[in-house]
């Protein structure tokens, strides 16, 4: 077992270090030799024990004793831990890849909502951030009635809904990357805004209302939105300004805003968000399966392909 | 009494260091170290008379012809032979394999070995045992390391060849071979000696022990390696046949026909290791500079020190007998169930000492009793008490974790 983890070891090390690479040789050789089952008689295995031991013995005698009447043990153990952790190393990398975390689908730590600033963890709007942390395989659209909300490229065969706070950094993070895959997936495409904080709550009724009075106008809106600067957005004067830049009729906005049709609407939408188990900022259903927190662009593209890469 | 200033003055090795330890070398029973006028007589050769011997008839031509001489000269007087009865070969190995190939054996000869020859003195044998039908007998040793000279006496009956080792590099113990060889030719017999061990610690006297041959290398009495020597009675030498021919090994050939030259050209086929023999003189120079008494009393007194330390320590079994006396320079050892080369690397992690660990070339040995392996310590009149010591403190350490 001690010439396999020798292999292991030293061809990592061996591609810094030539030393190293013919240690590397001498393993593959005492390897190939047990696994052809002629006896390992290439002397290795002695050859490295020794020196470990040397280097114990010089500091203990009693470790040294221990290490070579327990070394095939010894040598099980440290293979059983590397191949553990070689399976978490590879894993992590399949999942960095995929998902954009090490951690894996939806475990990538990052902030999506957070009202208070407090660990970035995520709660419900208005309350305290909740100490333990939510699940990702409980986010669903089953159920979800989406059709008040702006939708594009109607009849496509993939469906894309980004759920998204104009605030949030972390939507603001993804919204480029989820732009780009609606344009070269041209895939149906829904934005829901979630108000994250408190201050954006009335930009769910102004979205609601350039989508009903101004239909596709609304996504040149929306990507401005996106744009300017966060703080900027806090302000209705600042709001109206934008509007009338892009040639809305503000007070036919703020009547549809004030019309209570358009806030039980609102809470309507925002209620059926909320059935999703959302719990943060920007959470992306690529044809229902959710994805919470930014991803790299590969993985949103990896989702709608049928191949990892193409 | 050896001076070790003026012996690390010769020997470049002696006091140089690696990794920060010391070298102690302890396998000179496999490769002695090389004087620096070794190395110099054969840098000589290739910065000074690069050039053939006995075939070109220029200035630098005759001044290698004439070293060459010289070097048959100072080998012969080393073994006490004629000129003519010394045969320059690669080493021990070829000059036993010569042996094999050129004499003439028939189907049914007998050969006797004992069961601790060298593979150079045990494959040949098997080989012809298949190819051409001779019969291959062993002789068993005894506990001491000798062979059993009653078994021997019945054995011999009939041989053909004694092919025997003189000083054994597993346990360092020297056969009688006088008795060997007399009891040989008594019953017709003739006898070969690995003496490979034995030239480098002991003064061989070919006449005195009328061995018909004998073989040994350069490389083992602080000669280059490549050159290996076969001694042979002239008149035995003539009857055998050349083992390898070609260039120098013949006065004329023509499309149809050959004259082979005489004794020893022509065993000597193609271009020889020059600047080795050259080399090979100048060592055997030096030897006798240092003398067999002096070499042979370094030994003693540290094999003394070694196998009495040895013994005390726990586990550790000696090959062969007890007595250092009889051990010559040689000091094997081993412990049941510890793959010895592990307390060979430990000792040279730990001090820097080299000793070799396995099974010598005698794996015949060691399958038969089911032995994995050795460590075997060999010294010469280089190596000093102060080593020894080192050897000792750090065995004591080594055996305390296995």
């Amino acid at each position: 077992m001690f010439c396999v983890l020798a292999l292991i070891i030293f061809s990592i090390l061996g591609i810094f270090s030539a030393t190293h690479r013919e240690l590397a040789k001498e393993a593959l050789d005492c390897v190939f030799r047990r696994v052809t089952f002629r006896p390992c008689n290439t002397g290795f295995k002695e050859k490295l024990k020794s020196r470990i031991l040397v280097r114990l013995l010089n500091r203990s005698t009693g470790l040294a004793r221990i290490f070579n009447k327990y070394f095939e043990i010894l040598s099980w153990i440290f293979f059983v831990l590397m191949v553990g952790s070689t399976f978490w190393v590879v894993k992590g990398g399949y999942n960095y890849y995929m998902y954009g975390s090490c951690n894996g689908l939806n475990q990538s730590g990052f902030c999506a909502f957070d009202p208070k600033g407090e660990n970035n963890k995520v709660t419900d709007i208005s309350q305290q951030c909740g100490v333990v942390e939510k699940k990702e395989e409980n986010v669903t659209l089953k159920n979800i009635d989406l059709s008040t909300f702006p939708t594009k490229n109607i009849g496509a065969k993939d469906t894309v809904v980004l759920v998204g706070c104009y605030e949030c950094d972390y939507t603001r993070k993804a919204y480029p990357d989820i732009q780009k895959l609606i344009k070269d997936k041209k895939t149906n495409y829904i934005f829901a805004h979630y108000p994250a904080k408190e201050d954006t709550n009335y930009l769910s009724e102004v979205g609601y209302c350039v989508y009903k009075e101004y239909g596709d106008k609304f996504w040149a809106f929306n990507d401005y939105l996106f744009t300017v600067d966060k703080v900027e957005i806090y302000q209705p004067e600042y709001i109206k300004m934008i509007l009338e830049n892009f040639k809305f009729d503000v007070k036919k906005i703020n009547d549809c805003i004030n019309d209570p049709v358009t806030k039980s609407v609102v809470d309507m939408q925002v209620g059926q968000l909320r059935k999703t188990h959302l719990y943060g900022t920007p959470t992306v259903f690529i044809n229902g399966e959710a994805l919470v927190g930014p991803k790299p662009y590969r993985v949103y593209k990896s989702m709608l392909n049928k191949f990892i890469i193409f | 009494m050896l001076e070790y200033k003026k012996l690390k003055e010769d020997f470049p090795l002696l006091g140089k260091e690696i990794k920060g330890k010391k070298i102690i070398y302890f396998d000179s029973a496999c490769m002695s170290l090389k004087p620096k006028q070794v190395i110099e007589a054969m840098n000589e050769y290739y910065f000074e008379y690069p050039a053939c011997s006995g075939r070109s008839s220029h200035r630098l031509g005759e001044i290698v012809t004439k070293k060459i001489k010289e070097a048959r000269q100072i080998i012969s007087k080393f073994i006490n032979a004629e000129e003519r009865e010394i045969i320059f070969l690669r080493n021990t190995t070829e000059a036993i394999n010569l042996i094999a190939n050129s004499f003439n054996f028939k189907e049914g000869d007998i050969v006797l070995t004992s069961d601790k020859e060298h593979n150079s003195n045990l494959i040949p044998w098997q080989i012809l045992a298949r190819k051409k039908g001779i019969s291959h007998i062993i002789i068993r040793t005894s506990e001491d390391g000798i062979i059993d000279l009653e078994d021997y006496q019945e054995q011999v009956k009939g041989a053909k060849l004694v092919s025997i080792v003189y000083t054994s590099n597993l346990d360092g113990v020297s056969m009688p071979v006088k008795k060997i060889i007399k009891i040989a030719h008594e019953n017709g017999a003739l006898v070969l000696l690995d003496a490979a061990q034995s030239a480098a610690n002991q003064r061989i006297d070919v006449k005195d022990l009328d061995v018909d041959f004998l073989a040994f290398s350069g490389h083992k009495l602080l000669g280059p390696t490549g050159t290996g020597v076969l001694y042979g009675k002239l008149n035995e030498l003539e009857k055998l046949d050349s083992f390898l021919v070609g260039g120098n090994t013949v006065d004329y050939s023509t499309y149809t026909d050959y004259k082979m030259l005489n004794v020893p050209e022509k065993f000597e086929a193609g271009l020889q290791d020059y600047a080795g023999i050259i080399g090979l003189g100048k060592a055997i120079g030096y030897l006798e500079s240092i003398g067999f008494n002096e070499i042979q009393e370094q030994e003693q007194k540290l094999n003394k020190y070694i196998t009495e330390e040895l013994i005390k320590l726990p586990k550790i079994k000696i090959i062969g007998p007890i007595d250092y006396s009889l051990r010559s320079s040689i000091i094997s050892f081993y412990i049941e169930g510890v793959d010895m080369h592990q307390v060979a690397t430990m000792l040279e992690e730990m001090s820097g000492i080299m000793i070799r660990a396995g099974q010598h070339c005698v794996h015949s040995w060691f399958n038969d009793r089911k032995i994995k392996n050795s460590a075997r310590i060999s010294l010469y009149f280089y190596n000093t008490m102060t080593e020894a010591e080192e050897l000792i403190r750090s065995l004591n350490k080594i055996i305390k974790i296995l």
